[in-house]
């Protein structure tokens, strides 16, 4: 502990010099934490998704609909028990920047097939009643200062949808009950949209529930086998796998984000190094002095380096704080309601901070290396 | 009785394949409580000398024996715990660090003790008063003049209370006034606190306050003569 007053004075030597290394080192941690936060979200939709449910898609692409007759020749196939469907809007609602997940879907089976869409009875009832009402979620309501009863209107931004617009009047504000719903969203009666879309009688895709999880290898052969060879042919899956799926349409996510934090932190680590090999060149007689007195190699070493892991440390801690305070912002609406769970959790702060320490260690080490190895009389005739 | 004994010691630098001879088996004796004057013309190997008796540096040949230590044969971590417990270092440029106060560069050699903060602040505060820069204690580098710069340095040197005391130049870059007053400073810790010191100098003035002198010539000694006192 005694040595900590050291280091923290060596610190603030050059106060811009660390201060600029403190910021890099923090923007890394920064980058890495809303990174993370994204795969997390990605990953917390697919792992609370239901087994009991299937979704089945236009084998081609999602992007391609299918006819309401295909929801009902499903829910005649052994072993499901309950269907329900839904279409993208892709309405704007004022400005195309506002944007949120709208959802055309079948009220009373969409509720009753995603318990996770929390609402009280009387809203529930007010919704299922209304066939211009919407309910939206929690989170976009307070985006939007939303109250119940409020209209609100939105343009179609698929030609499918018309060129009127759709006014609407918000019936629920519901919560998220799981990660497999997000609360961002909204839902509208799928029959409001139908009647102005042409053609008509078309679905985005098909939920299914399934009485036996350890079916739904059998229930999904049996679904795709039924329009096998026809003009709609689909392509089903587990609700979890097209969570993941529906994750991948924006490339290899994993990958990409992987590798933008890998060079963002490598990059801080050439930073980092190169800065404390500088410091450590300017203090060569500092160093050789210290060797003088009685200071051993080892500890010479490890206050190096207890000098890099401390501007690292306190970048990292920013680094994270500033991750947590923008990511986690809800009235940024980073999310755009794509990603339920979008912010920055503990662990995330942790392996962040982790990564700082990473960071300032190995930093140090070469520049360490190089200060406990000096030659005392070398470094002092440097300057004499 | 002997303090500090040299027997036959030679150093030599290696410049690329060129090998440069500086000390030539040099012998020397000191007794505990002198004030030893090294003198001689630049490159006749007199801060080689200094460095070798600090443990700084090592003899090509020959032996150094301080105390009941042979420190030629230590090794370097051994050698770096016998310096912070023997050997107080007197720079000619003071080499304070300067991001630390008075009171911290004369702290740092207590860092590597097990003294408390209480036992250190009382320390670095009487090795300050020894030095009569008491009330300086919170005073940068940048804040001292050269006289109280080298001041603050002795006190580094002297706050473990070192066997010996070792003096490079100490005046070598003080105007005449703080130079006489760091000489009678050191004078007086060799009489009145019975320091051993060994002290590198160029100038004469500087030599009269030592016990005893020795001269370097290309790194032999050339004479050996008591002081006026």
């Amino acid at each position: 502990m005694k040595f900590v007053g050291l280091i923290l004075k060596s610190a603030r030597r050059s106060k811009r010099r660390t201060a600029l290394t403190m910021i890099s080192v923090a923007l890394a941690v920064f980058l890495f934490a809303a990174l993370r936060s994204v795969l997390d979200g990605f990953d917390a939709v697919s792992a609370a998704s239901s087994a009991q449910r299937l979704v089945t898609i236009r084998s081609t692409s999602m992007i391609f609909s299918m006819p309401t007759s295909h929801t009902e020749a499903i829910r005649s196939t052994a072993g499901v028990t309950d269907v329900t469907w839904a279409n993208w809007f892709g309405g704007i609602y004022k400005d195309p920047k506002n944007f949120f997940g709208q959802f055309a879907v079948d009220p009373e089976s969409y509720l009753r097939m995603y318990p996770e869409v929390i609402l009280t009875p009387e809203e529930k009832a007010a919704f299922l009643a209304d066939r211009t009402g919407c309910i939206v979620g929690d989170g976009l309501a307070k985006k939007y200062g939303w109250q119940l009863g409020d209209r609100i209107v939105l343009q179609p931004g698929i030609p499918v949808y018309g060129s009127l617009d759709y006014p609407f009047t918000i019936r629920g504000i519901y919560r998220a009950g799981s990660s497999a719903v997000d609360n961002q969203s909204m839902l509208f009666h799928w029959k409001y949209a139908d009647e102005r879309s042409s053609p008509k009688g078309q679905v985005g895709w098909v939920v299914t529930r399934v009485s036996d999880p350890e079916q739904a290898t059998q229930v999904i052969a049996a679904i795709d086998q039924r329009f096998a060879n026809s003009p709609y042919e689909t392509k089903t899956e587990t609700e979890q796998a097209f969570s993941a799926q529906f994750a991948s349409m924006l490339g290899n996510l994993n990958l990409l984000l992987g590798s933008v934090a890998l060079a963002v932190v490598l990059s801080t680590l050439f930073v980092a190094g190169n800065t404390m090999a500088m410091s450590v060149r300017e203090r060569t007689t500092e160093i050789a002095v210290m060797r003088t007195l009685g200071y051993p190699a080892l500890t010479i070493f490890l206050l190096v380096v207890g000098e890099g892991l401390l501007v690292a440390v306190v970048g990292g801690a920013m680094g994270a704080a500033l991750a947590r305070a923008v990511v986690n912002a809800e009235f940024l609406g980073l999310a755009g309601g794509f990603i339920p769970l979008f912010g920055v959790n503990n662990w995330n702060v942790v392996v962040g901070i982790g990564l700082s320490v990473f960071i300032g260690v190995v930093a140090a080490v070469i520049p360490a290396t190089m200060a406990s190895r000096l030659k005392i009389v070398d470094a002092l005739r440097r300057v004499a | 009785m002997a303090l500090i004994e040299l027997r036959n010691v030679s150093k030599s630098y290696k410049r690329d394949a060129i090998e440069i001879p500086v000390l030539d088996g040099v012998t020397i004796t000191v007794d505990g409580g002198d004030f030893l004057g090294l003198m001689g013309p630049s490159g006749s190997g007199k801060s080689t000398l200094l460095n070798l008796l600090a443990g700084i540096d090592r003899p090509s040949r020959g032996t150094i024996r301080i105390g009941d230590t042979e420190i030629s044969s230590l090794s370097e971590r051994a050698l770096a715990t016998w310096r912070a417990r023997h050997i107080g270092f007197i720079f000619q440029l003071y080499n304070l660090i300067p991001v630390l106060t008075a009171f911290e560069n004369v702290e740092l050699p207590l860092l590597l003790t097990n003294l408390t903060k209480t036992q250190r602040r009382d320390h670095v505060m009487t090795a300050l008063g020894i030095v009569g820069i008491a009330d300086r204690e919170k005073h940068y580098q940048r804040q001292l003049s050269g006289g109280q710069e080298q001041r603050v340095a002795i006190a580094r040197a002297i706050v473990t209370d070192p066997t010996l005391l070792l003096a490079d130049e100490p005046t070598g870059d003080l105007d005449a006034k703080s130079a006489a007053e760091v000489l009678t400073l050191l004078q007086r810790l060799n009489q009145e606190y019975k320091k051993t010191i060994v002290m590198v100098t160029h100038d004469p003035h500087a030599a009269e306050r030592a016990t005893h002198l020795l001269h370097l010539e290309k790194g032999t000694l050339v004479e050996q003569a008591a002081a006026a006192q």
